[in-house]
Parts: C-alpha cells; sequence; structure tokens
C-alpha cells in the first residue's frame, strides 16, 4: 500500500518541489482555490471523516466549519510545537514532505478564508524553521503562495515563528498567546479558537500531521480516504513507536492495525525478547496499558484504545517491558510534567511539584506505602480542577499505574537485576 | 438598562444583568463564592481554581431552541468536572451549587494545593487579620495539610520591587491580581510574571522598580501578605488600627481615603497615623488612589508644627495667648479696610474659605486664592452638573484634556478616563508635549506653547477631531495649567467654556468645563467667589495680609520680598515656614486629620471629612480662629460648630443650596461589594459608611444665564536669541511641603529636573542628567537635565513647587 | 447555769492556745524566707531567649491580641543580619506590660507562637508610681549569661530566616 502522509519513503526526493509537483503537488490546492467554493473543501474533509492527530482527535471539518464567518480576518495556524515525549512524527513529515504539509496548510486557509497562516514551530526546530522557509519562499516564487493566487482574488501568506521551548505551548491557546508575543500560558475556554483565537480573531489551530493529510483528501476524495481505516477513526495514522523495541521509528498504518502487528510486525519485537509489560499510547500523557493477549490484539483505533482504559492521543506507542519498573516510569512523567507545567493554575503548579516531592521520597530512600497512598490521592485531586490539560496528563500515568501495577509499588523492579 | 438573566444560585433565584460573570453574581445575592484570582475589577483568567461549583445548565431542544421539560422543569445537564465561577457567565436558567460535596471537596483541594507552598508565618505577616488566604482556609480549608512541612520551598521573603514595595516571594500564590491591575487599570505593565511552574514569581521590569504611582493599590488586592508597602511594613498588626474617614488633600481629586492610626512609642504613646487606605466612592476614586495620596501624610506629624500662637515683640516672635493675638490681628485687619487682603489656600476647608472670604467682604478688603490657574469662576458657572459620573461615561461622550498632564497632577483622573476609553468613550489629549495619556487617546493634538487658545478654537473644525467633538452627546474639558500663568490658564479656561456653551455641553450630567488645580479645595475657592491675582509681588505690598494655609515667601523670594514689604502680616498655618518667620501674629491651625470639614473636588463634589488624631497643643480649626478674629472686628460668624457653618454656607452660596452634613453623609450601597468580610473578593480597600458626598449645581444646571467674557491674554513671551522659553509643569511628588517629609517617597521626588529636547541640549553641550544653571526673570538656580525628544525646540519645561519659582512662562537663560 | 461553767469555758480557751505551740507553724518568715511556688504558677512574665540568645519573641502582638484586659503593647521592626534581634524578619522593638491591669490569666502564654513569653514564678512586684507599673522590654527579656549572647547580632546571612520555629505539641 502506498504511503499516504510519509511518502517520501516511497518517492525519495519529494522534499524538492518539481519531484513533488510531477506528483501531483498542488493539483488539488489550484483546483479548490479555482474551482472550489471554500465550503466545498471543508465538506470533503468533513466527509472524509479525517480527526486531528495532535491527540484529542477532533473531527477537523467539524472545527473548521465552526469557524466564526462575522468576524474577520481568520487566521489558520499549524502546531508544530511537537513536545510530548515518545512524539516524533510531525519532524520527520516537515522534514522529508514539506510540500505536502504546506500544501495542507494552504487548502485550510482556502477552506476557512484565511490570508496568512503560520507554523508555530517548538524553539529546538530552529533548523527546522529554515529549512521551511526556503521552502516556502520557492512557493512563493513558483506562483503558489503570495497574491491572487492562480489568477483569482485569493491571497495567502505562510510564515514560520520558533517558540521558546515550553511543551505547554503546544496546548492550542497557549500557542497562541505565545504567537501573539505574551507569556506561553493557556487561556480560558470557552471561547474555543474557531470564535476567538489569534489577536481575538477566529483561528483554526491544526496540528502538522492532520493538515499532511488534507491535499491527497481533496485529490482522491473522501470516500478513498473513509476505505482506509476504521469506521471511527479513518485513514492512516503514523504511529511514533519507541521504548524497549527492537526496531524504533515511525510506522504508516492505518487504523485498526493491532499493537501486535506494530510491535512485532513492523518493530521487531521487544528488546532481548523480553514480554510487554505495560503500553504508553499516547507518549507521557498516556494512562498506562496493562498488556496482556487480548491488549495486544486490540486494534489501534481511538474507540478500541479506550476500551483498555486508555486513549491513542498523539500515537506516541512507548512499549514498557518487565525489566522497568512502573514506579520509576511515573516519577519520570512526573518529573517532566512538574517542569513544564506554565504555573497559570493552582493545582497543576502545586500538585505537580507536589507529586514530584512524593515520588522521588517513595523511588529514593523512604519506602512508606503510606506516601504511594498520598501520591495517588494528590493526583487524583489534581483530576478535573486544572486550566488545561496538561494538568490532567500529568496524573494519567500515576493513577493508572498504581492503579494497574500495586505491585510495582510495593517491590520495585530493580532494573540492573533484570537487564543482565 | 441592561438584559436581565436569571438563575438559580443554591436555591437562591436571583436576577442579574447579562454578561455577568457566576462569581459576582453569587456575590449580589450575599452568596460566598471564595475567589482569589478574580477581581470584579479586573478581566476573568480562572488560574487560581478557588470558584470550583458545579454549573448545571439546561438542556434546550436543536431543533426549536426550547429547554427540555422534566417534570414540568427545564431538565438541567450539569458536566462532569467542576468549573469556574469567575470565568462562566450567567445564562437564563442555569442552576449553581457551590455547596455540594463535590464543590466543597474542590475548594478544599485547592486550598490545600495552595498551602503546600505557603511559609504559613501569618504570625509575622503584615496581612495577617486582614489577609483573605487565612479567612478563605479557615472557612474552607482542611485542619490539616498532608505535605510535609521540611518540604516546603524556600525563596527570597524581601525582595524590593522598587523602593515603596516589597515581594515575598514564598507568600505569593500567583493569582496575578498585581500583574493584570498594573496592565488594565493603571495602564502601567511594570510588573510581571518570570520563569513557570511552581519557579513562576513577580518582578519588576522597570528602573527605578516597580515605576507607577499606582503601586499601592497592589498590597490592597494582593490576597496574600506578599506585597507590603514600605511605609507599613511590619508597622502594626491590623486588628490594632482605629480607622477614620477622610478625603485625600493632595490633589483636586477628593479620594475617599481611611486613616488608619495607633499609638506609638516613638510617639512618645501619642496616636499615630500608621498607613492611608482608599476608601470606596466609585463617583470619585472607585477603589483606588495614588502613591502619593497613600504615602505623603507624614507632614501633619512634622516636627515643625505650629503649635502656639505667637506674637512679634520688638522684632521677635514671642509666645502669646490667644485672646491677644486674635485681638492683635482682628485691630490690624479693621483698621486696614480696603488695604485688608486674605490670602488663603484651597488647602482650607469649604467651612475655612467662606468665614475668610465673608470676613473679607465685611471688611471691605480682598478674598485672593493662592493659586496658579485662573478661571476658575468659569468651572462654577458651566463647571461638572449633578449626576456625572466619570466611571459610568462612555460611547458619546467625549473627553477633552488641554493643557495638563493627568498622570502627574491629579492619577485617579488619568486612571478613571483611560476606563472611560476602554468602555467606549471618545478622548482627545491636547499638549505641547508627550504625556502618559496619550497611548490611550483616540485623537492627540500637539500644539506649540502659547498656542492654547487657538487649539480650542480649532476643536470644533471640520475634521475628525471636530466631528468627534461637536457630534458627541456629552463632552467634558479638563483644562490644566501646562506651560500656563493665572492669566493664560484663564484665556484657556474662557475659550474652553465658551466651546461648550456655543455647543450646549453644560448643564446637564456628564458635561462641562474641569479645572485640574493645584490643591484639594480651589474649587470650594472658586464657588465662594475668590479670585486669582496674576501679580501678586506689586498686589501685596504695602497691603495688611491675612495669610492662610500658604506660604508664598518659601516659594518665591520675590514674594518673600513684597512680605516683608507689607504692612501687617497674620500667618495661619499648621506648619512653621518662611512666611511664619515674617509673621506678626502666628495662629497656629489644626491640620485636616486633626479636625472636621468639607472640600470640594474638582468635580465639584463636596465631600465630608473626619477627625482621625486627636488635637495638637493649642491648635485651632481655621473656621474658628477666623470667627474668633470677625467678632473681635464685631460680625458674628459661626465658629463653634463645622455643621452649623456649613449651614450659613449652603444658605449663602447658590451651587451649595440644600447640602447640608447629614445629607454629606448619606451612602449607598455600591459595587463591587467591599468591606471587612469581604476581604476576599474587592481587597482590603475599606466599605464607604460615613458618606458620599453631593455634587453642586451650577449656574447653568440651575438654568440661570451664563456669561463668558472673552480674556484677552498677552501671547507667550518671545525668548531672545541664546535664551529658552521656560515653562512651568506639574509633577506628581514635588518638593511641597506636603509631600517632603514622606521619607519613602525621596528617591521619587529626586532633584528639580528641566526637560528639552536633545538638539537643544546639545546646543548647550550638556548631557541627560548634567547639572545645569537656570536663570530667569531675576531668579536662578541649578537643575538637573533630563534630555526629552517630546519636548518642543526652544523650550525648556520647568517643574512646579521643585525650587525654582516659575508661575508662568519666561525666558530663561540656561548654561 | 452553774458558777463551774464559766471556769471550764476558759479553761478551754487557754487549753486550745497551749496546744497550738506546739503545732507546726503555717506562716513563713518573707522576705527572709520565700515559699517555692506550684509548677502552673503564673507570676510575672518572662521574655525567654534561644540557646544562642537571639529573642524567641519576634513581635507579632499576638499576646496583645488575646490579652482580656489590653495590658500590653507591642510594636514591631524589622530584623537584618547585621542587627538581628530574633530569627525571621520581624522582632518586638517595643515590649510592654501593664502589670497594673494584667490578670495574670497566661492567655499571652498560650497565644504566643513561638513560647516566648512565659509566665513566671516572681510575684514580688510593687511601684510607688502608675508608671513604674509599665513593665518595657528589658525589664522582661531573660538576662544573657555571657556578653555574646547580647541582642543585637551580627548573624551570617541565610541562616535564621524562620520566624516561627517548627514544635512539637505541647504536652503539658
Amino acid at each position: 500500500m502506498a504511503f499516504v502522509v510519509l511518502r517520501h519513503r516511497d518517492i525519495l526526493d519529494i522534499k524538492k518541489l518539481e519531484v513533488y509537483r510531477q506528483n501531483g503537488g498542488f493539483e488539488a490546492f489550484q483546483n479548490a482555490v479555482k474551482n472550489l467554493k471554500p465550503d466545498g473543501v471543508t465538506q470533503v474533509v468533513k466527509d472524509s471523516g479525517l480527526r486531528g492527530r495532535g491527540g484529542a482527535g477532533f473531527p477537523t471539518g467539524m472545527k473548521w466549519s465552526f469557524i466564526d464567518s462575522k468576524n474577520w480576518p481568520h487566521y489558520v495556524v499549524a502546531n508544530a510545537d511537537e513536545s510530548e515525549p515518545g512524539t516524533f512524527k510531525d519532524r520527520e513529515i516537515m522534514e522529508s514532505n514539506p510540500f505536502q504539509f504546506l500544501e495542507g496548510v494552504a487548502l485550510a486557509c482556502y477552506a476557512v478564508g484565511a490570508n496568512s497562516a503560520y507554523i508555530y514551530l517548538r524553539g529546538e526546530f530552529w533548523q527546522l524553521a529554515g529549512f521551511l522557509d526556503e521552502k516556502i519562499n520557492e512557493l512563493n516564487d513558483a506562483g503558489l503562495l503570495g497574491a491572487k493566487l492562480f489568477n483569482t482574488n485569493y491571497s495567502l501568506n505562510i510564515y514560520t515563528h520558533l517558540g521558546a521551548g515550553a511543551y505547554i505551548c503546544g496546548e492550542e491557546t497557549a500557542l497562541l498567546e505565545s504567537l501573539e508575543g505574551k507569556r506561553g500560558q493557556p487561556r480560558v475556554r470557552p471561547p474555543f479558537p474557531p470564535a476567538v483565537g489569534l489577536y481575538n480573531k477566529p483561528t483554526i489551530v491544526n496540528n502538522v500531521e492532520t493538515l499532511t493529510n488534507v491535499p491527497l483528501i481533496i485529490q482522491n476524495g473522501a470516500a478513498w480516504y473513509k476505505s482506509l481505516g476504521t469506521p471511527d477513526s479513518a485513514g492512516v495514522k503514523v504511529f511514533s513507536l519507541s521504548g524497549r523495541v527492537r526496531k524504533p521509528g515511525n510506522y504508516e498504518l492505518p487504523f485498526g492495525a493491532t499493537f501486535r502487528q506494530l510491535i512485532y510486525e513492523h518493530g521487531g519485537g521487544v528488546l532481548d525478547g523480553r514480554p510487554v509489560k505495560a503500553i504508553m499510547p499516547a507518549g507521557a500523557s498516556s494512562s498506562l496499558i496493562l498488556v496482556d493477549e487480548k491488549a495486544l490484539d486490540t486494534p489501534m483505533d481511538y474507540a478500541s484504545v479506550r476500551t483498555l482504559g486508555s486513549d491513542l492521543g498523539s500515537a506516541s506507542i512507548i512499549v514498557i517491558d518487565d525489566t522497568v519498573s512502573i514506579d520509576w516510569v511515573i516519577q519520570k512523567t512526573i518529573h517532566f510534567f512538574k517542569h513544564e507545567s506554565c504555573g497559570k493554575c493552582t493545582p497543576c503548579r502545586e500538585g505537580t511539584y507536589w507529586m514530584m516531592n512524593i515520588a522521588e521520597r517513595a523511588h529514593n530512600g523512604r519506602k512508606d506505602p503510606a506516601d504511594v497512598e498520598l501520591l495517588h490521592a494528590v493526583a487524583r485531586q489534581m483530576q478535573g480542577m486544572c486550566l488545561c490539560a496538561l494538568g490532567e496528563f500529568a496524573t494519567m500515568s500515576v493513577v493508572t499505574g498504581i492503579d494497574r501495577f500495586p505491585s510495582d509499588f510495593k517491590n520495585p523492579v530493580n532494573l540492573q537485576e533484570k537487564i543482565v | 438598562m441592561d438584559k436581565q438573566v436569571t438563575l438559580t444560585i443554591d436555591g437562591k433565584l436571583i436576577s442579574v444583568p447579562e454578561g455577568t460573570f457566576v462569581a459576582d453574581a453569587a456575590r449580589m445575592a450575599d452568596i460566598d463564592i471564595p475567589v482569589f484570582c478574580h477581581h470584579p475589577k479586573l478581566e476573568p483568567v480562572g488560574m487560581c481554581r478557588m470558584c470550583l461549583v458545579e454549573i448545571g445548565r439546561p438542556i434546550r431542544d436543536r431543533a426549536t431552541g426550547q429547554f427540555v421539560l422534566e417534570n414540568g422543569q427545564p431538565k438541567i445537564q450539569f458536566l462532569p468536572k467542576l468549573e469556574t465561577a469567575c470565568t462562566n457567565r450567567v445564562e437564563d436558567g442555569m442552576v449553581v451549587h457551590t455547596q455540594s460535596e463535590s464543590a466543597k471537596a474542590g475548594q478544599k483541594s485547592t486550598i490545600e494545593f495552595l498551602l503546600t507552598s505557603h511559609p504559613l508565618d501569618c504570625p509575622v505577616c503584615d496581612k495577617g487579620g486582614e489577609c483573605p488566604l487565612q479567612n478563605l482556609t479557615m472557612a474552607h480549608g482542611a485542619g490539616k495539610s498532608r505535605f510535609l512541612y521540611d518540604e516546603k520551598l524556600h525563596l527570597e521573603k524581601r525582595k524590593p520591587l522598587g523602593e515603596l514595595i516589597y515581594l515575598d516571594q514564598e507568600r505569593c500564590i500567583q493569582c496575578g491580581r498585581c500583574v493584570r491591575f498594573q496592565d488594565e487599570i493603571a495602564g502601567d505593565p511594570v510588573i510581571g510574571f518570570d520563569e513557570r511552574g511552581r519557579s513562576m514569581q513577580i518582578m519588576t521590569s522597570s528602573e527605578p522598580g516597580f515605576d507607577s504611582v499606582f503601586s499601592g493599590n497592589t498590597t490592597d488586592i494582593c490576597p496574600v501578605g506578599a506585597l507590603t508597602t514600605a511605609d507599613f511594613r511590619f508597622g502594626a498588626r491590623p486588628w490594632e488600627l482605629e480607622e477614620f474617614p477622610s478625603i485625600c488633600s493632595q490633589c483636586p481629586v477628593g479620594c475617599n481615603i481611611t486613616i488608619n492610626t495607633r499609638r506609638e512609642a516613638a510617639a512618645d504613646g501619642s496616636m499615630v497615623i500608621k498607613r492611608i487606605m482608599p476608601r470606596q466612592n466609585e463617583t470619585v476614586n472607585e477603589i483606588w488612589i495614588c502613591d502619593k495620596g497613600r504615602f505623603a501624610y507624614h507632614y501633619t506629624e512634622s516636627k515643625g508644627r505650629l503649635t502656639r500662637p505667637a506674637i512679634r515683640k520688638d522684632g521677635k516672635l514671642s509666645r502669646a495667648s490667644w485672646d491677644s493675638a486674635i485681638k492683635l490681628a482682628a485691630e490690624n485687619f479693621a483698621e486696614a479696610g480696603k488695604n485688608f487682603v486674605v490670602l488663603a489656600s484651597g488647602r482650607l476647608a469649604n467651612e475655612d474659605l467662606f468665614n475668610l472670604k465673608s470676613l473679607a467682604d465685611h471688611l471691605k478688603g480682598d478674598a485672593v486664592l493662592y493659586s496658579e490657574i485662573g478661571g476658575g469662576e468659569l468651572t462654577s458657572a458651566i463647571g461638572i452638573s449633578p449626576d456625572t459620573n466619570l466611571g459610568e461615561v462612555g460611547p458619546g461622550t467625549t473627553l477633552v484634556v488641554i493643557a495638563s498632564d493627568l498622570y502627574q497632577e491629579a492619577p485617579i483622573w488619568y486612571l478613571r478616563l483611560k476606563q472611560a476609553v476602554r468602555r467606549g468613550a471618545t478622548l482627545i489629549v491636547a499638549n505641547p508635549r508627550q504625556t502618559r495619556l496619550d497611548d490611550h487617546a483616540s485623537y492627540v493634538i500637539r500644539y506649540a506653547y502659547g498656542d492654547e487658545v487657538k487649539t480650542v478654537h480649532s476643536l470644533d473644525k471640520k475634521n475628525k477631531i471636530g466631528e468627534a467633538f461637536t457630534r458627541s452627546e456629552n463632552v467634558i474639558i479638563f483644562y490644566g495649567s501646562e506651560g500656563l500663568g493665572v492669566e493664560g490658564s484663564a484665556a484657556l479656561a474662557s475659550a474652553c467654556a465658551k466651546l461648550l456653551n456655543e455647543y450646549g455641553f453644560a448643564g446637564k450630567p456628564n458635561n462641562g468645563l474641569v479645572g485640574v488645580w493645584q490643591r484639594a479645595n480651589d474649587q470650594g475657592a472658586w464657588e465662594m467667589g475668590y479670585r486669582v491675582e496674576a501679580d501678586l509681588p506689586r498686589f501685596l505690598r504695602g497691603k495688611v495680609v491675612y495669610l492662610v494655609g500658604v506660604d508664598p515667601a518659601g516659594d518665591d523670594p520675590r514674594l518673600a520680598k513684597a512680605l516683608e514689604n507689607a504692612k501687617f502680616l497674620a500667618v495661619q498655618d499648621i506648619l512653621e515656614s518662611a512666611t511664619s518667620e515674617l509673621a506678626d501674629v502666628i495662629l497656629p491651625a489644626q491640620a485636616h486629620t486633626e479636625r472636621e470639614g468639607t472640600f470640594t473636588s474638582g468635580e465639584r463634589r463636596v465631600q465630608r471629612y473626619y477627625p482621625a488624631l486627636p488635637v495638637l497643643g493649642e491648635t485651632r480649626p481655621d473656621f474658628a480662629i477666623t470667627a474668633q478674629i470677625a467678632r473681635q472686628a464685631g460680625f458674628i460668624q459661626e465658629g463653634t460648630s463645622v455643621s452649623a457653618a456649613f449651614d450659613i454656607l449652603s444658605e449663602t452660596i447658590p451651587s451649595y443650596a440644600e447640602l447640608s452634613y447629614s445629607k454629606l453623609a448619606e451612602v449607598q450601597p455600591q459595587w463591587p461589594v467591599v468591606g471587612r468580610g469581604d476581604l476576599y473578593y474587592g481587597g482590603t480597600t475599606y466599605e464607604n459608611k460615613h458618606g458620599l458626598g453631593a455634587h453642586l449645581t451650577t449656574t447653568a444646571s440651575r438654568g440661570e444665564n451664563v456669561h463668558i467674557l472673552r480674556v484677552h491674554r498677552e501671547s507667550a513671551p518671545r525668548p531672545q536669541e541664546n535664551e529658552l522659553l521656560a515653562v512651568p509643569v506639574t509633577r506628581l511628588y514635588d518638593r511641597g511641603t506636603t509631600v517632603l517629609p514622606a521619607k519613602v517617597l525621596k528617591n521619587r521626588i529626586g532633584k528639580a529636573t528641566i526637560s528639552m529636547h536633545p538638539d537643544i541640549a546639545e546646543r548647550l553641550n550638556v548631557k541627560n542628567g548634567g547639572l545645569v544653571k537656570i536663570s530667569f526673570d531675576g531668579h536662578s538656580g541649578e537643575a538637573l537635565v533630563q534630555i526629552d525628544k517630546t519636548i518642543p525646540a526652544g523650550v525648556v519645561t520647568v517643574p512646579r513647587s521643585m525650587g525654582l519659582a516659575i508661575h508662568e512662562p519666561v525666558p530663561a537663560k540656561v548654561k | 447555769m452553774s458558777l463551774v461553767d464559766p471556769v471550764i469555758e476558759l479553761g478551754r480557751g487557754l487549753w486550745r492556745t497551749l496546744s497550738s505551740m506546739f503545732e507546726r507553724t503555717v506562716t513563713y518568715q518573707y522576705p527572709e524566707h520565700k515559699r517555692t511556688v506550684r509548677p502552673r504558677f503564673r507570676g510575672r512574665h518572662v521574655l525567654k531567649r534561644y540557646d544562642n540568645g537571639l529573642e524567641k519573641c519576634i513581635g507579632c502582638s499576638l499576646c496583645a491580641a488575646a490579652c482580656p484586659s489590653d495590658a500590653i503593647f507591642v510594636e514591631a521592626s524589622e530584623n537584618t543580619d547585621e542587627h538581628r534581634f530574633s530569627p525571621g524578619e520581624r522582632y518586638a522593638s517595643t515590649y510592654e506590660i501593664n502589670m497594673l491591669r494584667c490578670i495574670f490569666c497566661g492567655y499571652c502564654e498560650d497565644a504566643c507562637p513561638t513560647e516566648a513569653i512565659v509566665l513566671g514564678d516572681n510575684y514580688e512586684m510593687s511601684y510607688y508610681t502608675r508608671k513604674d507599673a509599665i513593665y518595657t522590654k528589658d525589664m522582661l527579656i531573660e538576662p544573657v549569661s555571657s556578653v555574646n549572647q547580647t541582642t543585637p547580632q551580627k548573624t551570617p546571612t541565610g541562616v535564621f530566616t524562620r520566624s516561627v520555629p517548627e514544635m512539637k505539641d505541647a504536652k503539658d
């Protein structure tokens, strides 16, 4: 089967504009601008069943249709602040298949009537920003971006913007604050960005992978895309596989492929042939899946993963085998979220700090069962109280880890012992 | 009136205006939803998560838009998680539970989280006793924390943000109220958050630190003891303080304040002022005061207070009895007849000014207000009318500020005008140089010093500004004395008044002329019929002068000379001064903190102040001293009861008609609710229980005929070659006798600084901060130079009351 | 009534006098001899110090707030490491108790967050003037055993940052 998002794996030089155009590049955009109404583009995306690839899985076409058409101008922002531990798909897409991504941005802009789009990249992607700037210039030179495109009245410019290295700026409202030059802290929602976004104007924020799907959907039609994947989750997904597997990396598979297929067929199985103990399906923000035979055969789509008490999220599959102690895992995730909490809301600012204190105490030195209970209680106490999702994410692995792997907290697995 | 929305909070059915937040709606209905980051004057942010409640909304049928019914009642849908009451607006049919198990658990959790990093050093905290965190912990917190005390964060406990405000990083709960106040209300975004997560801290980005004249207000709205003022730091525990309502005497805004007093060992066990706090009056100062009003109160406790009457004998001042002092003054006044002059200050109460004026009238003398701004009689004719509220003006109202830097001259007016623009009012700022209000103005007009009247004449021209002016429903003009003397400001006032009258912007609410006076009660003096004198030195020569609350000799050597040549000087004041040295008789008066009285604010609101401190020595209130002199001169005045004196005043002066002390003491419920029981909500601002005051009527609002004389004025003097035009400007922190004793303000007062354009500085070969000698009008002094490219070339601005005796534009030499 | 009755009564009276001459005395030869007070006796207040000589009192004025007869007057000032009286930021620059007003109820002890004020054993208070009845801080503060324990002290930075020490719950 041909690749949809990771097309550079089929067509090696697709990062060159002429190669991309030879393979049908920018036909979808040109056709849309010349022959389709903006609503028509949105309708195709809606029909295709494309859902946001950033983690929340919100139907993309529906998001586009929410844009407030009474308030102008509109903006499109590509969320390239890929900071979730275990997620590395957007980087590969932008590095190797940049034009398909940029065409996706352009199509989104046309669909919602935006004349400017921003690509918000995490600070560490500074090289990538320069690379994308080059590509955007090429498009401008080729007349595929800029004023009065294809002899119509539609104009479009795309700009890149570098963040300063905060995980929270992947949250869409914090991203917008940061883009406006303010502190990267989430805003109160509602209102949501399609109503009040960048500079208080209606804004669509989409993940890089989501947008990269769009050109082929417009080109090949909604029905084609829908035929890939499962009824609940249409199309293909790039799974970032990492952890204790032989061949970690990005794998583009249709939704519905099972964990077993990903880990054993594509990822070459677990290191040292050890059994899979747990899976974190959405990077550090995941609820830990307690892995048994049934879990391994669960198809990876939004609905099925939910039956395992977790969420597919951004599909950053971190594989944990029996050499790894879950109390060590959650200590790492807590440390990450404590470091990345923006500090705006109380439960997250204080809760992550408090959890880290307890986790460190419980992990090094003081082994008090009451501490594990307290850790669980603090995490539960944070749930449902925070301003944005970061605070919730911080508690996922803690609560599920303690609930599903209680023995790891009583007798932590000795790493050294198992690895040799 | 706004559309009303009906909702149920804790089973109580209430109606509130559309767009209200649930937290505010609950407060209106007297239901407590605890908050930290939310403040009714600030935009909501939903940061602290203290106001978590259960909010249910009626389900609407998608097709019909009607409520879905269940058992005849709308079906209510609750979200699975708690929501913040401060960010959700009310909706029809909404149901809110603030006391349910889960809501209470949420509030308890937030308190527990907040206290994990809080040092719990309430015994040494200045906020202890009036601390929202303390109160809400008692009301909503768990009795015990599960957090290990040893693991508490230790941070800096004494971090000066500036020399006025200190930050305790441990106590800060990162609610951002201070940051948002500075940004949204004050328009001085000089503090902000640094770092993120648990390391997030308040920092200042200005030099000098926390460079804002509203900085003290952040300590009022801070819900913990993180921000404290240098002045009150460890001064007293809040519960030990006594509170006395008063009116700020520093500028014409007339901010309502509360004076907190306490015994002090250093003052030998007598009562002293420990701090000045704002007192709510939504029509005057809302819940804010400026730093000058907050910190510059020490003058009443200064060592140089006059406490005993004195008479000059054999060229020396010696102690005398009240009777003999009054007798001597009365004899000399009565003899003088036409040569008798009352030179009174706008620091006096209405009753004092009234008695002084009637004494002058009775003796056929003259009553002169000691001020450098003319044209005040016009504010009495077409000034602001009753029912004006700057806090409510919005679309349809045009506010004009001409020849005044409100940020420096009347900070609270600056703040109120800025808020009015936010609500949709149009603001036109006309000034020769850039002022802070320019940032918020809809239109900025720059004119050359001397072109003030011409600028006013062009306000109704056919252009954008003219349209904004003429098409407005309401227009208020604030005129000041930037670069003007008595004659210049009188001409400006007359031009403004004529324009307002021509377009009918007079005699109705939210219309009229406002003078940005130099002192708190200048407006009162204008209402009584005082006049100003442009050439005081010549005028005073050979006269019998009754100087009340003024220090001309200290302000200007030319005036000192004129007073030396006067026939007889009676000085009635609170402080020793250069003028009191020259006196033939000294009559020690009580400071306004020691007595009762009323001030008339620049917005023509009469407000009462009450005694806060015990009477000092043998001092007497001004109106009583004047009445005793009058009695000696055979003229009966009210000299015992200040309220009776006010009654006579209100019978005599038409604009004060029908007012009385009891009317001035009336209060009405105000929004937002503040007060000791609601500290967490509005801050430590005091509730107004002692009167909101009352507006004066104007000639125009009474429907009488208004005559406005056209005042001609000599054009500004032309400086010769190698001269500059020195123009007077007003600074907030000056070297006036009421400001200088405030030691905390020492750095803000600084040295006399003149400003000039960089080209001029280059020509004179001076650098920024360099010392120069400036001489004008036979007077010279040293000053620091500030290079400012917004100052027109050929001009040097000279601050008033900073040691350089400037009264009007004069050619000056700078070396 | 017989003639002997008064004699008997007189004899009984004299017997009581005589027998009490041989009982243990209950009076003390005060001031030569002083009675030891009970453990919970509440006498004149003492302001305590830490072992290093720093004052325990932090000038929080809670004793004054707790005092039912308004006998205590406290004024606070700020410590610096150069000029330190007590741990933390705040110390009592003025501490006065009006012994004429004090009812020795001990509420001040209960209110004190640092256990600085303690009602001691001393009950010998007499004064000729009302002013003498006001005990100032130098009269109340515990004497020091050596010169380098007097306050103010110069202390290293960052050591005495806490006003309120961590204390066990009182047992007695």
